[in-house]
């Protein structure tokens, strides 16, 4: 088939269209004068469930945190620390989440479709990001029951040993996570299987378009 | 501009280019109920920028950015879209049954099936070329060199050529 022929089928498939298209302008009207549901606030009511487990769980830690403070003794020092650590990175982990939400949902279109479907790529991407931060509090789930009324004077080098190697473990995963869960190595099939619980399909599907969205551009 | 200035300027500007708008969907939505979503989406999209519309590109330019944007978005987005969906039933666009009579019809639709099936981006650059556009405002739309869209639009149609000669043979 001889190339300008594409231009000339297309041409003879929406000549008839063309003129038999009709607009229905009521339609048109209603939708600009907003009756249509906004698309932001329908995601967050999807969302909702997500982000009201998240808030509920940040209010029990701020009143354990909070009753932990005001009823202050040195004994609970780990324990503060520990909790608020936990705190302050899901306090992190629910703001940077309605945030990207937001900005998903407020990105202006009118930009070349290149830098536009990157951005939103790397939006929906930040689950990533979302995912690192959240592993930063592990080891302190392996502190916050320490106390410095019995640890580590009171208790035998056995029990010393086996803390450090709990809460070493468990930093040396975090930071071994927090450093390999990145865009570069999402093909890998521990990074695929850890994003499944997490709307990983998204993500994977994300990923494949923002990997030919690279190869396009390069030409 | 007053609102009624802003909305019936808006209203002509679809108007006028509304076969922008039902082409997009059409490359981009097999399913009548989504393509319904996707022109509204696409709709709305355009009125929320309309405002802000940058006077160095043409009508059809800026049609097209935000239309393909929105469509390629929207496609990805399948899983949400069945949760979202616009209220209204009805679509923005009515259109008379058409029939397939003529050889050069059915090669229309083999054209468009082509197109369809073609990665989301190559599509978009696909649909640019056969609305003849140039290479400079493909560029300005898609966001890549001139080389690099004419570079492509060859690649394209050697894909179709050759699926062309296999629905001949």
């Amino acid at each position: 088939m001889e190339e300008t022929n594409f231009v000339l089928l297309w041409k003879e498939q929406y000549e008839k269209i063309d003129q038999s298209l009709a607009i229905n302008k009521q339609l048109l009207k209603e939708i600009i004068s907003q009756k249509a549901e906004s698309a932001l606030q329908s995601l967050i009511r999807l969302k909702a469930i997500g982000i009201a487990a998240l808030v509920i769980y940040l209010i029990f830690l701020g009143i354990v945190l909070f009753y932990a403070i005001t009823h202050y003794s040195s004994a609970a020092n780990y324990f503060i620390i520990s909790i608020g650590i936990i705190f302050l990175i899901n306090l992190k982990a629910l703001f940077d989440y309605i945030k990207h939400l937001v900005w998903t949902n407020e990105i202006n279109y009118d930009g070349s479709v290149t830098e536009i479907q990157q951005r939103l790529s790397k939006l929906q991407l930040s689950i990533l990001q979302h995912s690192r931060t959240m592993v930063l509090q592990f080891p302190f789930w392996t502190t916050f029951y320490l106390s410095d009324a019995w640890f580590p004077h009171s208790i035998g080098w056995g029990y010393i040993i086996f803390q450090l190697l709990i809460t070493g473990s468990f930093t040396f995963l975090a930071y071994w996570l927090y450093k390999n869960q990145t865009i570069e190595n999402v093909d890998k099939k521990w990074l695929k299987t850890l994003l499944q619980g997490s709307g990983g399909k998204s993500v994977m599907k994300a990923l494949v378009f923002y990997k030919e969205l690279e190869a396009f551009k390069q030409g | 501009m007053g609102l009624l200035d802003k909305t019936d300027l808006f209203l002509s500007v679809i108007e006028t280019h509304k076969g922008i708008i039902y082409k997009v969907a059409n490359s981009y939505c097999k399913d009548t109920d989504d393509r319904k979503d996707l022109v509204q989406e696409i709709i709305l999209q355009l009125w929320k920028s309309f405002d802000n519309y940058n006077e160095q590109y043409k009508h059809s330019t800026w049609i097209y950015r935000i239309a393909l944007n929105v469509a390629i978005s929207f496609y990805r987005k399948e899983n949400r879209r069945k949760e979202i969906s616009h209220p209204y039933s009805e679509g923005l666009f009515n259109l008379t049954d058409i029939q397939e009579n003529t050889e050069i019809e059915k090669h229309a639709s083999f054209l468009q099936q082509f197109i369809n099936d073609l990665k989301e981006l190559d599509k978009a650059l696909m649909l640019l070329y056969l609305e003849e556009k140039s290479h400079k405002e493909m560029s300005a739309i898609m966001g890549i060199s001139e080389t690099n869209v004419a570079t492509k639009i060859g690649r394209i149609k050697i894909i179709l050529k050759q699926k062309f000669s296999q629905i001949t043979t």
